[in-house]
């Protein structure tokens, strides 16, 4: 196991950290169309996972229907060529609640 | 037609009179569903396509069109954008034409259908409801679909109704038309009553029976009791008139009014203090008339980070803070989180249940380096304003008694490094577990102050756990327990000479305050928002009153007579309150 930049975790190839769901709202609508636009511009694959199950980080129309209110704890989980940057992005979005209050 | 009444949940407070509008949008409801034949497969398919297409170019328009000043909002349509845009729905539609030979608008019925039903196994309200999003975002493109598309108008000033309102009509329509506003669908925190909020357009959301029949009738929309009064009679036309104007009035003074000191009128005073999270708050605290700052959560510079923060990065913060409240005094609050809401560094085994676990104090106790880390840079923030320490979830003496001997520790340490702290900086704890209250005499000999942690105090006290919607109905902040259990830390707090202060939601409640008040607390820390107008009924009211009623209060035996008690004492004294306010006791206290 090798550790990157804060949080992450490198194993088989692919990259994950763990974050936690802090805006008071949890990932309604306006987080998933962040999470999903921040996705898309990384050709790796990227999963969003929680104790529900895994998402494809790239569909709104899945993460949405991942449900996490706040205290959700997400695994987010990256493999391909940009993975570690690609996990890097989409946890800054949680550190920074998103943008919301 | 003839005078009725329709009920739906209140989201922006105000009343207004206008001619109804209403936005007839369901095209679900209207569109035709047929099979088709095998070789028209493609054509439809084709069909769908298009109309997705159409409908995620139509999106970009509004997208477009959204004001700079409303940043948050566009986020909204760019996520029904990106749903539109998303390969899953309009795949699963595509393949229910082929599948099934049925046409287009059907095969997304059908495709929508498939995600609802994935929806309504989630848990939080909030997020089950955002299934409105998806299926506002498959609106547009049926619209597409059966030739409907565009704008959402309102040629003339008027209240809008409709089932529903997507971001994206929420852009198109203009509000300088809008006198109020009312939809079928929706609940407590839909985006409908946030946007009504800040425009300050009275609004109603979940309205039983609001459909198209009621389009152009004259309507009185009440935003206080979540009402809308179709062909209303000559005299609610007048009383309705009269208490809009009113409302302004009290909007207004209360505003105008915030910086004055909450005083009762016959000279009484109590502290009133804010409670925040984020340092930003701070520019809200002074503008709305707050004291000082009562109850300052440190919890959310501990969240998601690998490492707890270090002892410089908290001493900045808590340094900033007391500089610019000085001399106003900040009461900063200990980690008061389980290992449950804690990222990797801070936490370890799940527990069966996180609300009697290792949390706040216990946490603390068993977590020393984070502990001292926080102390010492509170301790260090003391020389540079009125700081005060508060320690969560205390259950005991024996707990106490430990803390403070860690605490000394810390002092020790701080002064052998000549590091310079306030010694005396006022060390108080929360008192929300009923062991802590049961005890407050004897803790009381060992602290500055107590601070009444309502929230907690009555999940612990009446076993409740509020989140869960099968028992938040026995929420009572006004149950004789609570009411006994405040009363008794108060007057242990006063006996051993030492402050006591209330926070928590109870000390925003306007039905409550007056007890507090009859109890002689000493300060009260509420939400910033909300104190313009508890000042305004602190000043509306005197002693003498509050005294009367927590006599009565106290002898009473049941929840419903308490809250009949305190309705009535303001409605006596502060009638704007039961009109304009919202509170902890239930529905029918605003009617």
């Amino acid at each position: 196991m090798d550790r990157g930049a804060v949080g992450m975790t490198h194993e088989n190839g692919s990259w994950t950290r763990e974050v936690q769901v802090v805006n008071p709202l949890g990932i309604h609508a306006r987080p998933a169309g962040k999470i999903c636009q921040t996705a898309g511009r990384f050709t790796s694959q990227i999963f969003l996972e929680t104790e529900a199950g895994a998402v494809d980080a790239k569909s709104i129309l899945d993460i949405l229907t991942l449900a996490a209110p706040r205290g959700t704890r997400v695994c987010i989980r990256a493999h391909g060529p940009d993975a570690q940057e690609a996990v890097e992005a989409v946890a800054q979005l949680f550190v920074d609640r998103f943008g919301e209050e | 037609m003839a005078r009725r009444v329709l009920y739906g949940i209140p989201v922006a407070a105000g009343i207004a009179v206008g001619r109804a509008h209403f936005l007839d949008r369901d095209w679900f409801a209207r569109a035709s569903y047929h099979p088709i034949a095998p070789d028209a497969v493609e054509k439809e398919q084709d069909r769908l396509r298009q109309a997705f297409a159409a409908a995620a170019l139509d999106l970009e328009r509004v997208l477009a069109a959204v004001p700079e000043d409303l940043r948050d909002h566009a986020a909204m349509v760019e996520a029904h954008l990106l749903l539109v845009r998303d390969r899953k729905l309009q795949e699963q539609a595509l393949a229910a034409i082929a599948a099934q030979k049925i046409n287009a608008e059907w095969a997304l019925e059908r495709a929508v259908a498939a995600v609802e039903a994935t929806f309504t196994a989630i848990e939080d309200e909030y997020l089950r409801s955002r299934m409105q999003d998806i299926r506002q975002a498959a609106e547009r493109v049926l619209g597409v679909l059966v030739g409907q598309a565009g704008a959402a108008s309102m040629t003339q000033r008027g209240v809008l109704l409709a089932r529903d309102l997507s971001p994206a009509d929420l852009v198109e329509i203009d509000f300088a038309k809008v006198l109020a506003l009312a939809t079928a669908s929706g609940g407590k925190t839909s985006h409908v009553g946030i946007l009504a909020r800040s425009l300050q357009i009275p609004a109603v959301v979940g309205v039983e029976g609001l459909d198209g029949t009621l389009a152009g009738e004259l309507i009185i929309l009440d935003g206080f009791h979540g009402r809308v009064l179709v062909d209303p009679d000559e005299d609610e036309l007048a009383r309705s008139t009269e208490l809009a104007a009113r409302f302004d009035d009290y909007q207004a003074v209360v505003l105008r009014s915030c910086h004055l000191p909450a005083q009762t009128r016959d000279g009484f005073q109590v502290q009133t203090l804010a409670n925040i999270e984020l340092f930003e708050e701070v520019v809200a605290v002074r503008d709305l008339g707050a004291e000082g700052i009562g109850l300052y959560r440190t919890e959310y510079t501990y969240m998601n980070r690998e490492t707890p923060p270090s002892e410089e990065e908290l001493a900045e913060q808590y340094l900033d803070l007391a500089s610019i409240m000085a001399p106003q005094k900040v009461v900063i609050r200990t980690l008061d989180v389980g290992a449950d809401k804690l990222t990797s560094a801070l936490s370890h085994r799940r527990e069966a249940n996180p609300a009697l676990g290792l949390r706040a104090i216990r946490y603390c106790l068993r977590h020393r380096e984070v502990f001292r880390t926080q102390l010492r840079a509170i301790l260090r923030a003391s020389v540079v304003g009125n700081v005060h320490l508060l320690l969560p979830m205390v259950s005991g003496i024996e707990e106490l008694v430990e803390v403070k001997k860690f605490y000394r520790e810390v002092q020790r340490e701080l002064a052998a490094e000549g590091v310079p702290f306030r010694e005396d900086m006022p060390f108080g704890i929360m008192m929300e577990l009923p062991s802590a209250v049961m005890t407050a005499d004897v803790l009381a000999q060992e602290v500055d102050f107590f601070s009444i942690g309502t929230n907690d105090l009555i999940q612990y006290t009446l076993g409740i756990d509020r989140t869960n919607k099968d028992v938040s109905a026995l929420y009572q902040p006004l149950h004789p327990a609570i009411v006994r259990s405040i009363k008794w830390v108060v007057d242990s707090g006063h006996r051993a000479g030492i402050d006591v202060c209330v926070c928590g939601e109870l000390a925003a409640d306007p039905f409550c305050v007056p007890v507090l008040l009859g109890m002689r607390v000493d300060a009260i820390s509420l939400n910033p928002r909300s104190i313009p107008s508890i000042k305004r009924l602190i000043r509306q009211t005197t002693m003498e009153e509050c005294d009367a009623l927590l006599k009565q209060v106290m002898a009473s035996q049941s929840v419903m007579r308490s809250n009949r008690l305190v309705r009535e004492m303001i409605y006596r004294h502060v009638p704007d309150e039961l009109l304009f306010s919202v509170s902890l006791l239930g529905e029918e206290v605003g009617g």
